[in-house]
Parts: C-alpha cells; sequence; structure tokens
C-alpha cells in the first residue's frame, strides 16, 4: 500500500527508546502479524491462485487478447501520466517551495484533494464535466471530441489520482535545500535554465525518483476513479485492474488471479526500487 | 568598480530591513559590514548583488544606473554564509561552472577551463582536492573553494556574506590573513559582512557599521574607533561600562551629567587601587579571570550596586596584585564619554578631574 504522509513531514529514524524484551517483542510481534495477516498471506493468495492450474493455463490468460489490450492501455496511461506529473510535479514543487505568494496555503490544500477524495468521485467529476450531459458535453459532442469512456478519459482521472504523488515527495526536500546553490549558480552567470538543469535538477533527482515509483505504481493500479469514466468496453478502454474485475465476475478465477499477480509483482517492483532509491537518498543526503 | 548608493530602502512586508541607506565605495576598497544580529547586513550585501529587489532608491556601479540590472549582469562574485557549494558537484567542477555556463561564443575550450580551474585551485592551495564532493572538505576547505568558484569568473566586485562565520578561531585567523593578501593581489573592490568587531577593525580599510537598517557611521577603522560617532558605535567597538541617571549624576559630580546622559567607560580606562582617593568609588570584587594576557575583574559599586568590568594587562596586575574575590578595591574612572540619551550623540568627553578632554584619544593610551 502506499503511504499517506502529511505534507512536510520528514522521514527520520525513530529514536530508540529502551523498552523491557518483552514488551518490546510484543510490540514488534504483534506488527508483522498484521503484516503477515494482511499483506504478506494475500500476496501468496494471489500467486498459488494463479498458478493452479498449471503454468500454461496462466501464461494463456495472459496472452488473451483482452488481456493484452488491457496491459498495453495500463503501460500506455502510465506513459502519459508520468512524464506529464514529473513536469507538472516539479513546477509545482517549485513555485511552492521557493516562492511567496498569495494563496499559497490554497494552494497546498488543492495538491492534496486527490488524496483526500474517494477516487470514484474524482472520476464522478470528470463524468460530470466531459460526459454527454456534462457541462462541457455538448462542446466535445459538436467537434466530435470523446472523452469519457475513451482514452483520454483514463488518462485524465489518473493524472488527478496520481498528481500529489511526485508534489509531495518534492516540496519538503526543496524547501530544506533552500535556493542558496541556485542563487550561486546565477551570480555566477548562469541562465535560467542553466541553472535549473545543472543545479535545481541534480538536486531533487531522488526524491523525484521516488515520487515517480510512487505515482508509477498508482498510475497502473488505480481502479475507482478510471472504473468510472472507462465504460468497460473490452479491448478498448479497459485496463489492467478493470480486466481482473471482469474475469473474476464472469468466474475466471484464475485468469483473474493470473493477470492480478502482474499488479502484485509491479507492487513488488516498486517497492525494491523504492527501497534502492531511499538507500541512495540516505547515502547521498 | 566602483559602488554608489543612494536613499536605498528595503522591506519585508511591513517590517523595513534597510532604511534610506546612502553609501559609496571607491574602486578597490576593502569594506566591512559590521553590525549586530538583524542590523540589515546581509540584506544590503544582496541588494547590491541583486539578489533581492529594491523597494526604493538607486545603485550604481562605476557611475552608471544598475538598479534594474540583473544579477548576471552585474557580474559580482557573491559568497554565501555557508558556502553554497554545489553537493553533487566535485569540487572542480564547482569552480569551473561559472565558466562551463558562458555562451559559446565566449566560452573559454575545455583545456582552457581546466588550466583555470586548476590555476584557481593552486592559488587557493587546494589543488590536490579537485576530485573530491564538497562534503569532503573541511568549513576552512570549503570557503576556499567557494571563493576560488567566484573568482573564476573575474567579477569586479566580491561579495562575502559572513566569510568565517562558521569556523574555528584559528582557521579564521588565517583565512583572514589570506583573504587580504588575495585581496592585495587581486585588487578587486571586496565588501564583507561581519558582525565581528575586532575582525572589521583588523581586515578593512573602510568599516561601515550598521544598526537597525541604517548606517550609524563611515569611516577608517582608526577613524570609527577613535571618533566614534555616537553611543551606539562607542559601545559596539568594543567593551564599555554604562553609567547613568543618578549613579552617573551623583558620582561623578566634576562630569556635570544631566540626566539625559548615559556616560560610557572602557574597561581599561578603570584603573584600581586598594587605597581610596578623592576621585575613587569602592566596590568589591566578584570575579578575577587570569586567563590571557589581560586579567579581567568583574566588581560591584558599593554604593549603587552596580557591575563593571576592568581590565588590565597582567603584568600590571603582578605588579599592583594579587587581589581576591570579596576584596573591596578602589576604582578610579580614568576617562567617560558622554552620550546624550536623546540626539544619541556625544556630549563631551571628560575625564574625571572634570577637564574637558579635547579629542577623544585618551583611551587608546
Ligand atoms: N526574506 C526575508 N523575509 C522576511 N524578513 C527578512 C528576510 N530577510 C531578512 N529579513 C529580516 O530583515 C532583517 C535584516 O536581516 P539581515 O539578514 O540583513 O540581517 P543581518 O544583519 O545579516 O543579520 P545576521 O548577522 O544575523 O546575519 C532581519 O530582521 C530579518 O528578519
Ligand atoms: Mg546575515
Amino acid at each position: 500500500m502506499i503511504a499517506k504522509e502529511p505534507l512536510n513531514v520528514k522521514r527520520v529514524g525513530a529514536g530508540r527508546i529502551p523498552l523491557a524484551p518483552i514488551r518490546k517483542w510484543l510490540l514488534i510481534g504483534t506488527a508483522l502479524g498484521f503484516l503477515g495477516v494482511f499483506i504478506l498471506i494475500p500476496l501468496l493468495v494471489v500467486f498459488t491462485e494463479a498458478l493452479k492450474k498449471g503454468i500454461e493455463l496462466y501464461f494463456a490468460a495472459l496472452k488473451d487478447v483482452d488481456a493484452l489490450a488491457a496491459i498495453k492501455l495500463t503501460l500506455m496511461t502510465a506513459a502519459i501520466v508520468v512524464p506529464l506529473n514529473a513536469i507538472f510535479g516539479v513546477i509545482a514543487a517549485w513555485a511552492i517551495a521557493k516562492f511567496e505568494f498569495k494563496g499559497k496555503n490554497i494552494l497546498i490544500t488543492l495538491i492534496d484533494i486527490p488524496f483526500a477524495v474517494s477516487p470514484v468521485i474524482a472520476g464522478l467529476v470528470f463524468v460530470l464535466l466531459f460526459g454527454s450531459q456534462g457541462v462541457f458535453g455538448p462542446f466535445l459532442e459538436t467537434n466530435n471530441i470523446k472523452i469519457i469512456f475513451s482514452i483520454p478519459g483514463i488518462v485524465l482521472a489518473t493524472i488527478f489520482v496520481t498528481f500529489p504523488f511526485v508534489v509531495r515527495e518534492l516540496i519538503p526536500m526543496m524547501q530544506e535545500q533552500g535556493s542558496e546553490e541556485e542563487e550561486a549558480a546565477i551570480t555566477l552567470g548562469a541562465s535560467g535554465w542553466q541553472m535549473f538543469f545543472r543545479v535545481t535538477l541534480p538536486n531533487m533527482k531522488w526524491g523525484l525518483l521516488y515520487g515517480l515509483i510512487l505515482c508509477n505504481a498508482r498510475a497502473m493500479g488505480e481502479f475507482g476513479a478510471v472504473s468510472v469514466v472507462s465504460g468497460h468496453i473490452r479491448g478498448l478502454t479497459n485496463t489492467v485492474p478493470l480486466h481482473v474485475e471482469i474475469l473474476y465476475n464472469e468466474y475466471h478465477f484464475s485468469a483473474a488471479f493470473a493477470v492480478a499477480s502482474l499488479l502484485a509483482l509491479l507492487a513488488l517492483v516498486t517497492l525494491v526500487l523504492k527501497s534502492l532509491v531511499e538507500w541512495k537518498t540516505r547515502k547521498n543526503g | 568598480m566602483g559602488i554608489k548608493i543612494r536613499n536605498v530602502t528595503k522591506a519585508f512586508g511591513t517590517y523595513t530591513a534597510i532604511q534610506d541607506i546612502n553609501l559609496q565605495i571607491q574602486k578597490g576598497d576593502f569594506v566591512a559590514l559590521l553590525g549586530p544580529s538583524g542590523s540589515g547586513k546581509t540584506t544590503l550585501l544582496r541588494l547590491i548583488a541583486g539578489l533581492e529587489n529594491l523597494d526604493a532608491g538607486k545603485i550604481f556601479f562605476n557611475g552608471i544606473d544598475y538598479t534594474a540590472k540583473t544579477v548576471k549582469e552585474r557580474k559580482v562574485g557573491f559568497v554565501f554564509q555557508h558556502y553554497a557549494l554545489f553537493k553533487h558537484m566535485t569540487i572542480f567542477e564547482n569552480v569551473a561552472f561559472g565558466l562551463k555556463v558562458k555562451p559559446r561564443k565566449i566560452r573559454p575550450t575545455k583545456k582552457e577551463i581546466k588550466e583555470k580551474v586548476m590555476e584557481l585551485l593552486k592559488f587557493v592551495q587546494l589543488e590536490h582536492l579537485a576530485d573530491r564532493y564538497p562534503a569532503q572538505l573541511s568549513g576552512g576547505q570549503r570557503q576556499r573553494i567557494a571563493l576560488a568558484r567566484a573568482l573564476a569568473v573575474e567579477p569586479e566586485v566580491l561579495l562575502l556574506d559572513e566569510p568565517f562565520g562558521a569556523l574555528d578561531a584559528k582557521v579564521r585567523q588565517e583565512l583572514r590573513r589570506w583573504l587580504r593578501e588575495i585581496h592585495q593581489k587581486l585588487n578587486i573592490t571586496t565588501i564583507f559582512v561581519t558582525h565581528d568587531q575586532e575582525e572589521a577593525l583588523e581586515m578593512a580599510d573602510t568599516v561601515v557599521i550598521m544598526n537597525h537598517g541604517k548606517i550609524e557611521q563611515i569611516g577608517s577603522p582608526e577613524e570609527v574607533y577613535e571618533k566614534p560617532a555616537n553611543a551606539f558605535v562607542y559601545s559596539f567597538l568594543g567593551k564599555v561600562n554604562e553609567f547613568k541617571g543618578e549613579s552617573l549624576v551623583t558620582n561623578f559630580p566634576h562630569v556635570k551629567g544631566t540626566e539625559e546622559a548615559v556616560g560610557y567607560i572602557r574597561p581599561h580606562e578603570i584603573v584600581l587601587h586598594q587605597q581610596s582617593n578623592e576621585n575613587s568609588i569602592p566596590a568589591v570584587v566578584i570575579h578575577i579571570n587570569k586567563a590571557g594576557s589581560t586579567v579581567r575583574f568583574e566588581l560591584k559599586r558599593l554604593d549603587t550596586d552596580e557591575l563593571f568590568e576592568v581590565e588590565m594587562t597582567s603584568d600590571h596586575y603582578k605588579k599592583q596584585g594579587p587581589f581576591h574575590k570579596g576584596e573591596i578595591l578602589y576604582a578610579e574612572f580614568k576617562n567617560i564619554v558622554l552620550f546624550d540619551r536623546k540626539t544619541n550623540s556625544i556630549q563631551t568627553e571628560k575625564n574625571v578631574q572634570g577637564e574637558v578632554v579635547s579629542a577623544i584619544s585618551s583611551y587608546m593610551s
């Protein structure tokens, strides 16, 4: 699962508190037990269920036309959403961390909205805006642009849901670093772009990468918001999570778990990358 | 490059950090901006560099109006208080930065850059550290690299914000001498910020004393030390004992101080005796500190219970002493400077015999 931390909170190593051994092991045991029941076992179930009917059926489920289409759509969505979030995230974080302006607090609050509202509601908002009965519906219809129940809608909904990851990762980091290095670059004759690419960006690269990894994981795994705007058109507007749901509802259990195992794998890869970046950041910081 | 600052004001929100400042700096001058914390030294330095926008006034470089020029156009070298070295670059890359970001037309070749950087690193005596990262350097080394980096682009003005603030006493002493040498060699107009009066008086050719966003006095170290413009400068440039009101009027009858007057006496201008004489005031010894070449006493006046400090050389102490904690001594105030509390300017300077001392020179002896 993805941690939702409040803005401006720095991750720091917890202080060591002396505790009696029994209490210590009780605490550790509870935490591990909880993790086991709620995370480890479900993960194992996904893989065992997926492979229950043999490895051939497993791959057959993945090679199915609709499954491939769903995988393609998911990858494509991520390929659009992640770079866009990188750009918007960097711009928003920079504006917030380095400048003082009116309405800054409102902006910070707005950035948190995607985490605060239910993804289903986020999806509904887009339907209300761009659907045929929506605010821009007539305009879109006359110009023959389709957003809801098609790919642009999925991309929009995914951007909305994943936007905070990069920004929230970068703001505390940039605030902590301050502007001195950037000012030094400017006094040495650098232009704004040179400053950005040679000083600002290298300084935030690990934070940015961290945010992008989480953003990518969510972009590929998002269900609620996408489900509302997608229309579940098989082979066209089904992403991987939606496809899993359809397969499951149609009682293709092993196929459903097989496709789901892809998402589980993604989660594992994400965790490994995330730890690598964390380790790297700590080493460089 | 000569710099002229005319009626410059800068406010942060409702707080005025720089208030209508006028200052002229000659080409090749070595200037210290001296003042207590929060007096606006950094802000003034950043205004000169263009890192801060001013609210009113004008800044001229060599007689040309530079008020609207960008930081880049001003071509100043700026050394930040915490060095602001680029963490992700090696020392070599740090120093080379200013050369590498030049527009292609005027950018030196790779070879030229390398030569220039190595020359600068040699100049700051750190060529062996070229491949290290800033995190692997000591504070003093970082400071020298920050200076080398600023010098790489051959600025005509060098601005340094508390260049030695974060360093220990010994390294600081070394770097002070070294910075003076660099100024002598390159002769670029240099302005540095400090809140250490000793540093300012020792290093600078011109000292600018600031307080509450205003300039209190500008002058050579001798001028500001010997002819302080007002009570603030006098008390900021050295230790003082302050007496005012009752304790001034009744106990220094010869001084004829008024209620508005504040009297300042430097600790080394008080002589301690074991016998009373007509001008002395009895006081009890609270504390004696004998470490170093001067011996410092803390005493309490028996009449008013006021604490004051006295200093004498250890040679002198050996002849006179030893004194002990709790002992009653008689303090003779050799020199007192009176300031008008309202106008903050010098009223008169008198010795305790009531004679007006024509110039404030006696307290150097
Ligand atoms: N960016 C800013 N926003 C708001 N107030 C500021 C800002 N920069 C400086 N100030 C205020 O302006 C005043 C002068 O600050 P400045 O940094 O120039 O002082 P200073 O003389 O350099 O002090 P120090 O010796 O502590 O560095 C201070 O009261 C400070 O709080
Ligand atoms: Mg300062």
